[in-house]
């Protein structure tokens, strides 16, 4: 093999292979750092919410200052209710039920303190995807999860603790700390302990179990019975044009802010699309460049190849030094353009992560299987290619 | 293989020629194992051409070659390798030795594909021949008889049941011929193997049992 590849390495460019070298490394980073940007971005964006299901809409009524002024309801009225369990797109209707008593809730952390007065709402059980066993109020435990909108943390994260040097805190950290909740009405009082579950990015309200709202409006306020001002419907087809004529014939509004965050997703697809594009073209490029100096590099050394296979050496066997080289370059490419990705990507995330705290990082595997892929494709391809030369050599034909 | 038969093979270019008077051409040729062949031409005859056929490197012909009866057409690629590396040894008239090695590169780089020699065996026949101080000289700077020898040695480090020897001689003195011839000889005895030969004027000098005119 030593022998066979002191002859075939004769005529070997070094210009060449440096070329191919260099844009196929570039090809690949740009390949490599667009899948891997896109794992790591898209998330943010589209993190599936936990608890609440894409085909879960949340209707409400417009509020307009006439409506103020003219006091009128914005609440729903059990015909109204009925009519839209009634339309086709509708699978099922739940309410929201708000609290009606008085809540005051607060966190202590590390000395801090903070406390507000709020309110909390419910919807029925089977809206909430989630543990059932988890989302659920016993009396006797008097502790209650709860489901907070997630831009709350980003108001905090980004008004109230940038302004006031206070720790951001990611999703994990806010489930960690306990909450302390005090319930007054009906004259009565009761402190509770309330633990954050999750965040729902879909919801906005501050989400607790139903039974836990059927068992605390009884007993701080058992009088009052309101009608509710959301509902939550499950249509089979979020994009359904029927509902949104629905909708707008009846003056109701949909709670939708999956929709900029849709655009900005599909924005970020388009562009990654193009530099993934970009990248592979000069892949492509690169793999043109190699398969020439391979053609020119056969083509002269044609006499040494023929002479080998005349005194019997198999084409499979010549091929081989060729096939060796460049699928090691391959392979030393992926490396590298791997290693240069993880850098990269370091410095990315450090900037992400100052953005959006409560970032997942994506995994390394789609870039880790996107780069195997296209190094196998290439290697593949040239081994062909190579193989091919040498068996029209075998044939005598050029 | 035993047996090789030449049955009414013409190459191709010869096809509008009517004038063709041959031992081989249009004839039916048996070649055996463990004989010596002879086959005389005169420039232009085709001589290169029927080794080219023989080797598998050419197959612009018309009629049959048989090796063991079977038609040499319906040999695979894998087919060829297996008989270059163990059944048909060919030294070429134009040698196709590597300029880039040494002379010992190029009888090993055959060796290596064969295992068929050790180093010892093929440093005597470098003695035998005369060339010893050109074992590590780069074939490119040998005098074309010194690469004959040379050609010859990687010819004999395989297994086989012929051997083609295309103007072996043409640009030795007549002692080394001899010892060349020799060497061949041995190496085809040992072996049981058929000898062909061909020459275009000064030939080895060896007991053929059959001489054949082109």
């Amino acid at each position: 093999m030593k022998l066979v590849w002191k002859l075939l390495r004769q005529h070997i460019s070094i210009g060449q292979f440096a070329g191919f070298f260099v844009a196929n490394l570039l090809g690949m980073l740009i390949v490599l750092l667009s899948v891997q940007f896109y794992q790591d971005v898209i998330p943010v964006f589209t993190a599936e919410d936990g608890f609440i299901k894409n085909t879960y809409l949340i209707v409400s009524k417009r509020i307009s200052a006439v409506s103020t002024f003219a006091g009128e309801t914005t609440a729903f009225t059990p015909s109204e209710q009925d009519e839209l369990r009634q339309q086709r797109f509708c699978k099922a209707v739940g309410a929201f039920t708000a609290s009606q008593y008085k809540v005051y809730a607060s966190l202590g952390m590390g000395g801090a303190n903070f406390g507000t007065d709020m309110f909390f709402e419910s919807v029925p059980s089977s809206f909430v995807d989630t543990d059932q066993s988890q989302w659920h109020f016993d009396a006797s435990h008097t502790e209650v999860p709860i489901i907070l909108p997630r831009s709350y943390l980003a108001i905090y994260n980004f008004g109230f603790a940038q302004s006031q040097s206070l720790p951001k805190l990611s999703e994990g950290v806010v489930s960690m700390i306990p909450m302390d909740i005090i319930l007054r009405g009906n004259g009565r009082q009761e402190r509770i302990k309330g633990r954050v579950i999750g965040f729902s990015s879909r919801l906005n309200t501050i989400l607790v179990p139903e039974d836990f709202m059927q068992w605390s409006n009884q007993q701080f306020a058992p009088e009052a019975n309101v009608a509710p001002t959301r509902l939550i419907v499950e249509v089979t087809n979020p994009t359904d044009d029927a509902i949104a004529t629905f909708i707008q014939d009846k003056g109701y509004e949909l709670e939708d802010d999956q929709l900029d965050a849709g655009r900005m997703t599909y924005f970020l697809k388009v562009v990654a699309g193009v530099v993934m594009a970009v990248g592979l073209l000069i892949s492509i490029l690169s793999f043109y460049i190699l398969m020439l100096s391979i053609y020119l590099l056969v083509q002269k050394n044609t006499t040494k190849l023929e002479n080998l296979l005349l005194i019997g050496y198999s084409p499979a066997r010549v091929s081989l030094p060729y096939q060796l080289l460049t699928t090691g370059l391959n392979v030393l490419v992926l490396v590298l353009a791997f290693v240069l990705l993880l850098w990269i990507r370091h410095y990315y995330l450090h900037m992400l992560w100052a953005m959006f705290p409560q970032m997942n990082e994506g995994t390394l595997i789609m870039a880790l299987l996107v780069g195997i892929g296209l190094c196998i494709v290439v290697s593949l391809l040239n081994m062909i290619a190579i193989r091919r030369k040498v068996q029209s050599i075998w044939k005598r034909k050029d | 293989m035993n047996t090789i038969i030449i049955e009414n093979t013409l190459p191709n270019v010869f096809r509008q020629r009517t004038d063709v008077v041959s031992d081989v051409w249009n004839q039916v040729v048996r070649l055996e194992r463990g004989h010596v062949y002879l086959i005389e031409a005169t420039s232009g005859t085709g001589k290169s051409s029927l080794c080219s056929y023989l080797i598998g490197y050419r197959h612009d012909y018309q009629g049959r070659f048989l090796f063991d009866n079977r038609d040499i057409r319906t040999y695979s690629t894998a087919e060829w390798v297996q008989l270059r590396q163990h059944s048909l040894s060919h030294l070429f008239q134009e040698l196709r030795l590597f300029p880039e090695l040494t002379a010992m590169e190029n009888v090993l780089i055959k060796n290596q594909l064969t295992g068929f020699k050790s180093r010892a065996e093929i440093d005597t026949w470098f003695d035998m021949l005369g060339i010893a101080d050109k074992k590590d000289v780069r074939i490119g700077r040998m005098s074309f008889g010194q690469q004959q020898r040379v050609a010859m040695m990687r010819a004999l480090v395989q297994p086989f049941d012929f051997i083609l020897a295309d103007e072996p001689i043409s640009h030795l003195d007549d002692e080394n011929g001899r010892i060349m011839g020799q060497l061949m000889m041995d190496e085809a005895r040992r072996q049981g193997a058929g000898v062909v030969v061909t020459s275009i004027g000064k030939h080895m000098a060896l007991n053929y049992e059959k001489t054949l005119h082109l």
